[in-house]
């Protein structure tokens, strides 16, 4: 009974505070703030936050962190702009970005299980991809089934892909586990280097947005033309999470492993085996915010989303969960980065200079996680 | 715990909101003083590159001229994080959502800004695009009602002829870049190459390295090439933050005076440096100018008049020499 009522609370936590927030400016700064045009605006420029925050909230109540969700999204852009530059159609490219980033998901959790061979693995994937890219790679996979013998190597290259990480996993060499945010630190500037690395540290410019610029923008007709179909796309990624968590035994495992993960590990769980998935599938949201990003940009920028690891966490932290595991609720999340938006849209209506909206922003951050805190003591 | 976090949260957002309850009104006043009140009052909000460059807080002092001589409102406001493309994006999204009159915009990329300014077009919210050039046409009937810019290509090569001479006309040059894809940095670095290559007896030894946003990652970046710096007659960057990296790259490993050096923009510490002997010639651009000339022709465009669809701000060659002279006192005052 109490239970039930602390956890309606905590959910409650994060609407009182959206709502606080956004009768404080609707109160400062009148109809401009409150206007429907401006609240689809908001939601849409959440989007990217959004989606990357559901990844890090199954990240951060499995007790693991992702500091490199940043690199993640700028990666994520630049795959799919390369893609779209050797001739893909827009959904592939994205669906491109998004597999080159659960990739990185998977090297995390191999590195933060100390799974020495998948992370072997994964390296070698990436650079025969990246050896053979200039080979054809692209044609076989756009379907153009013109098999020279230069082609074929990239189909291998696909398929090696797909085989030589399960088939890794089979290896049961084992180092010392690096702890999540070493690792990921590691990554936050190896992936940012290797997104530099991609455009030949230039922004890559494709010959058109393939149509993913269509995502940020609302339509004439059918239900993107309530808000864009990013928006969608966000609510989608939370519930499908939300559904996750709560109703799989793999999301009540993660819960549990969050929650103590030696306890996890006696009730027979496959410790390692939801790490890592849950890296795979936390990063892969990082990417499909890099498809979102992408939409907004138009180009690959390997620049783009520096910060949002920070942005990212105080979502979900804002939302609830707590950063040392066992506890958090993607919806939260999505409301923690909508109060962010909130926050800085309504700073830029009252026309704040920029050091008083960064004090703003600093000070709600600090005292999430400081509610956080005092959150973990109480309750 | 609930109550505590509303609390926080209450007390931040009330502060925040009294920290701003003053400005409308103060900026109302200010259109009230102006000039005999348009026809009807005209906000515009001015999207810089960055706020924290001395070349922005410049440029805010011809908008902020501009807007008091032409009796309107201005709204100066950058991207959080300096060259910031997407935040730029969102920022000009916000302004068409608000419903400014009209934007002026120096775009942190020639393509990424495209569809936002065409979005405000259509929402007829005419864009001036300044400092920065942007792909589309910016002829007044197209997307953007004017360009105002210094023309960076001449600039470029100006800095470039100045260096060849100063180096005695032989010798090598090094080029440390601004930013990838900054279009009036990649303007001026072809500008100076231009010129470096017009001569036969000039090698250029390196071009392909970017300084970075700010001084100190410059001043990494020319350290890490310190060995092509020193066989260096002569280096030129492209802008403030990487002159004065470059420059601090010189003086840690004492090449001052043995490799010679020419920059863009101007700093205190960069005229400092100029009149130490330390930094041979600056490529100052006008950008109070610029500021101010962006504002009256987008202003003059809302009025119905006509107007120039590119405008030069002009650049000056800053010397030890000329350092005091009236005409280049007036630009860096």
């Amino acid at each position: 009974m109490t239970h039930s009522i602390a956890k309606l609370l905590r959910l409650l936590g994060p609407v009182l505070a959206l709502a606080m927030v956004w009768v404080c400016f609707a109160l400062a700064v009148g109809p401009a703030f409150t206007s429907w045009s401006n609240q689809r605006l908001m939601l849409q420029q959440t989007a990217v936050v959004g989606v990357a925050a559901v990844g890090a909230t199954l990240i951060i109540i499995m007790g693991g962190i992702d500091l490199s969700v940043g690199a993640s999204i700028a990666l994520g852009t630049m795959v799919i702009a390369a893609l779209m530059q050797s001739g893909f159609p827009g959904w592939l490219a994205a669906l491109g970005g998004v597999i080159a980033a659960a990739a990185c998901g998977v090297l995390i959790g191999a590195l933060v299980t100390g799974h020495v061979a998948r992370v072997i693995a994964v390296v070698i994937a990436v650079v025969l991809a990246v050896t053979t890219w200039n080979r054809g790679i692209g044609s076989i996979v756009t379907l153009g089934w013109s098999v020279h013998g230069t082609h074929l190597i990239g189909g291998i290259v696909c398929c090696g892909w797909a085989v030589l990480v399960p088939l890794a996993g089979r290896v049961p060499v084992r180092i010392k586990p690096v702890s999540p945010f070493i690792v990921t630190l590691g990554l936050w500037g190896a992936l940012r280097g290797l997104a530099k690395g991609i455009g030949a540290n230039q922004p890559i410019y494709p010959p058109s947005a393939g149509g993913l610029d269509r995502l940020m923008r609302t339509s004439e007709s059918g239900i993107s033309s309530i808000v864009p179909p990013a928006v969608w796309i966000m609510l989608a990624v939370v519930a499908a999470a939300s559904a996750l968590l709560h109703f799989t035994p793999f999301g009540r495992s993660i819960v549990a492993i969050g929650s103590n993960e030696h306890a996890a590990r006696v009730c027979g769980l496959r410790v390692e085996r939801t790490k890592w998935r849950v890296y795979m599938i936390g990063v892969g949201c990082a990417g499909l915010a890099g498809v979102l990003q992408f939409a907004s940009l138009t180009i690959g920028d390997p620049t783009t989303a520096a910060g949002y690891e920070l942005k990212v966490i105080a979502a979900v932290v804002i939302g609830g969960a707590s950063l040392s595991g066992g506890r958090g609720s993607v919806f939260g999340a999505m409301l923690g980065a909508l109060l962010m938006t909130a926050v800085d849209n309504g700073c830029n209506k009252l026309h704040l200079d920029n050091w008083v909206q960064e004090i703003a922003t600093g000070v709600i951050i600090v005292a999430a996680v400081a509610i956080d805190q005092v959150r973990q003591r109480t309750g | 715990m609930k109550s505590a976090m509303l609390g926080v949260l209450a007390s931040i957002v009330v502060v925040a909101a009294a920290a701003c309850e003053k400005k409308p009104a103060a900026s109302g006043d200010a259109s009230k003083k102006g000039v005999p009140p348009a026809t009807k009052p005209i906000t515009l909000a001015v999207i810089p590159k960055g706020t924290t460059h001395v070349f922005w807080k410049s440029v805010e002092t011809g908008v902020k001229q501009a807007g008091s001589d032409l009796g309107v409102t201005i709204i100066w406001k950058g991207p959080l994080v300096e060259n910031d493309r997407a935040q730029q994006i969102q920022l000009v999204e916000q302004f068409v959502t608000e419903g400014v009159s009209g934007i002026v915009l120096a775009p942190l990329d020639k393509q990424a800004l495209v569809g936002p300014v065409k979005a405000a077009g259509a929402k007829k919210i005419p864009v001036v695009i300044f400092d920065s050039a942007l792909e589309g046409a910016g002829d007044g009937a197209g997307d953007f009602a004017a360009f105002v810019a210094t023309n960076n290509r001449a600039a470029g090569r100006m800095g470039g002829e100045y260096l060849v001479k100063s180096i005695g006309g032989r010798g090598n040059v090094l080029l440390l870049r601004y930013l990838v894809g900054s279009a009036s940095t990649d303007e001026r670095e072809s500008g100076f190459l231009d010129a470096a290559r017009a001569q036969s007896e000039i090698k250029v030894i390196s071009d392909n390295q970017y300084a970075g946003p700010t001084p100190d990652e410059a001043k990494a970046k020319a350290l890490n090439m310190i060995d092509q710096v020193k066989e260096a007659h002569g280096v030129f960057c492209p802008n403030e933050s990487s002159t004065f990296g470059m420059l601090l790259a010189l003086r840690q490993e004492q090449l001052i005076g043995r490799v010679k050096l020419v920059g863009f923009d101007s700093s205190p510490p960069l005229l400092a440096a100029l009149r130490a002997g330390e930094i041979e010639a600056l490529v100052v651009q006008n950008p109070r100018r610029m500021g101010y000339l962006a504002v009256e022709s987008l202003v003059k465009h809302l009025r119905g008049e006509p107007v120039e669809p590119t405008i030069d701000t002009g650049a000056v060659l800053v010397t030890k020499e000329n350092i005091d002279s009236e005409e280049v006192k007036k630009i860096l005052e």
